[in-house]
């Protein structure tokens, strides 16, 4: 009779997650990642001299540049989050098979499951980090610009006689397009598509057979997501689909499988300055989260079976 | 009385791969089975495409049996757990070149659940037993092949497995890395570590297995203990020394005057090139 016995792995799920993720940001840094972040420095400060001439009145001045250095900041931050996270995550599991690499991790007590995690929350904290370190220095720049606004703003508002309390109102309505809690939420809102897109690309590369075809797959899906839901509503709407339950199933099948990316509109509310409700943002951590664990888990199905 | 389970079992595998549409499956293991006890080196010996690499993936779960079983100390292979007693140094090994000789050492640990100063002390002992302490914060991406090597022995030795794997693991090293790495394997072998390799490097096997299998298009033709397998049961070896050519011929006389006995063949015997290699480079070096 056999004595062998079911014995356990040593160390947790969570410390080798860690292990592999923290490989994956350290192997993604040490490419270089970060020069990208010189670009983007020269885009936020590119983005002060978008100043269009204005005449109409204090209100007006300088409106425009604040919005400026928004949109180029978040655009740059969702340009390059989006490219990190299809492009990095489609790199690293096809460079560990071609480099067997992978044979000598898979060979130890590491579940296929915790590979897979580990590598994307890599991916997850290069995004984070770089998100952040560009946050910080939009917020740096939206700062002097704003305060160098309101100075501007104030000394015309008086010139022109304006009286305190109208001065004070404009101070609050300029702060509004500066750097402020939803300017923040709009940031964490970039950072959640990204993490949708890392988690996509991480399905597509367990059964693709190239980087060149998870990329172009995944950006492909990216677009589809910007107006799969008026796609969805054309359709429903339309004579063929009536409002018969199937087309209605298929629909939903169709939103729950591809994710809607025009819920992250309201980084656009946020550039022109509105307040993001808290609600809003919560909806977005929710939709990301599931996105995120739906991509996973089917990663996960597909790569366990997987023969290297 | 309480039976060990053997270091590895594979009990008929068979391993078809899907070639392109409608066409026939490619067999790549046909009904292999084989047995390695607690301690013993197994060479697995043949071809190239003769099945060796697959049977070693079916042993780690990397490749799913299309029928059988295989089993480490009695786990079952596709099951993770199984993984904690063995230690694999996969054919051309690249380890993440941004990492170095040290780092990879520390990352593999880890992923086994080592940590803190146990983890340092294993990471050092195994640099000093691949001889690789001075390289240890160099980049894997500076090193030779006998270098990768040796880290890819010590990354597969990290957990203190009971089972080593080895595929092709002299492959493309030059003569002095070989011998290091045979060195190792026999290091291995003293500390009672089992070993499975496999190689189409027949001297290599010969010097350090005790047990071989051959196998030949998927299929395993001859196995057994190496001694029995290369014994030539009808003749006798006596080796010499100094023996005067006098001496020669009183045995040849008297080995010719037995009925049904004759001398087969008499001469000097020859060193190895490789042998000689490694003597002339060990002298120069002095």
């Amino acid at each position: 009779m056999s004595t062998a016995t079911s014995k356990p792995i040593k160390g947790s799920h969570w410390s080798r997650i860690l292990t592999i993720a923290t490989h994956a940001f350290t192997q993604l840094v040490r490419m270089k990642v970060f020069y990208f972040l010189a670009i983007f420095a020269v885009i936020a400060i590119a983005s002060n001299f978008f100043d269009l001439p204005q005449h109409e009145g204090p209100e007006a001045v300088g409106a425009n540049v604040l919005r400026s250095i928004k949109s180029w900041s978040l655009g740059a931050m969702t340009l390059f989050s989006v490219v990190l996270a299809i492009v990095a995550t489609a790199l690293l599991l096809p460079k560990d098979v071609e480099d067997r690499t992978l044979y000598t991790i898979l060979a130890k007590p590491v579940p296929r499951f915790d590979y897979l995690a580990g590598k994307l929350l890599g991916v997850l904290l290069l995004i984070f980090v770089s998100l952040a370190l560009m946050d910080i220095l939009m917020v740096g720049v939206l700062q002097i610009r704003t305060s160098m606004v309101i100075e501007q703003q104030q000394a015309m508002a008086k010139g022109m006689g304006w009286t305190q309390e109208a001065i004070n109102s404009l101070r609050v309505e300029t702060e509004a397009n500066g750097a402020n809690a939803s300017l923040q939420g709009a940031v964490l809102a970039v950072f959640l598509r990204a993490s949708i897109m890392a988690s996509l690309a991480l399905l597509i590369s367990t059964f693709s057979t190239s980087t060149l075809f998870t990329t172009i797959v995944s950006f492909l899906i990216y677009f589809i997501g910007h107006f799969q839901a008026d796609a969805r509503e054309v359709y429903l709407h339309s004579e063929q689909a009536g409002e018969g339950v199937f087309a209605r199933i298929g629909a939903l099948l169709f939103s729950l499988v591809l994710p809607d990316f025009q819920l992250f509109n309201v980084i656009d509310a946020v550039i022109e300055g509105q307040v993001m409700p808290l609600m809003e943002l919560g909806k977005l951590v929710v939709v990301a989260g599931y996105y995120a664990v739906f991509f996973t888990v089917a990663s996960w199905f597909i790569f366990s079976d997987k023969e290297f | 009385m309480v039976e060990i389970p053997p270091a590895v079992e594979i009990k008929n595998l068979v391993k078809d791969f899907k070639t392109s549409f409608r066409r026939e499956p490619l067999r790549a293991v046909n009904g292999v089975s084989l047995r390695i006890m607690p301690g013993e080196v197994y060479g697995l010996i043949g071809p190239n495409g003769s099945g060796k690499s697959t049977t070693m993936k079916a042993l780690l779960g990397l490749v799913a049996p299309t029928s059988g079983h295989c089993a480490i100390f009695g786990r079952d292979s596709l099951k993770v757990d199984s993984r904690n007693d063995v230690g694999f140094l996969p054919e051309n090994p690249y380890f993440y070149k941004h990492l170095s000789g040290g780092e990879t050492l520390r990352f593999y640990g880890k992923l086994c659940g080592l940590g803190g100063r146990m983890l340092n002390d294993r990471v050092n002992e195994l640099l000093a037993l691949v001889d690789l302490s001075s390289a240890r914060d160099r980049r894997v991406g500076g090193y030779s092949k006998g270098m990768l090597q040796r880290i890819g022995l010590a990354q597969a030795l990290i957990q203190e497995p009971r089972l080593v794997i080895l595929d092709e693991p002299t492959a493309g090293v030059d003569p002095v890395g070989s011998r290091q790495i045979r060195d190792l394997i026999m290091t291995l072998r003293e500390r009672g570590i089992t070993v499975f390799l496999c190689s189409h490097l027949l001297e290599q096997v010969q010097e350090v297995c005790d047990h071989i299998g051959i196998i030949f298009q998927g299929k395993m033709i001859r196995e057994g203990r190496l001694e029995d397998l290369i014994a030539i049961e009808d003749q006798t070896e006596i080796v010499l020394r100094d023996a005067s050519p006098e001496l020669i011929s009183k045995i040849t006389a008297l080995v010719e005057a037995t009925p049904g006995a004759a001398v087969v063949r008499s001469g000097k015997p020859r060193t190895t090139l490789e042998r000689l290699f490694l003597r002339e480079i060990s002298e120069e070096q002095r």
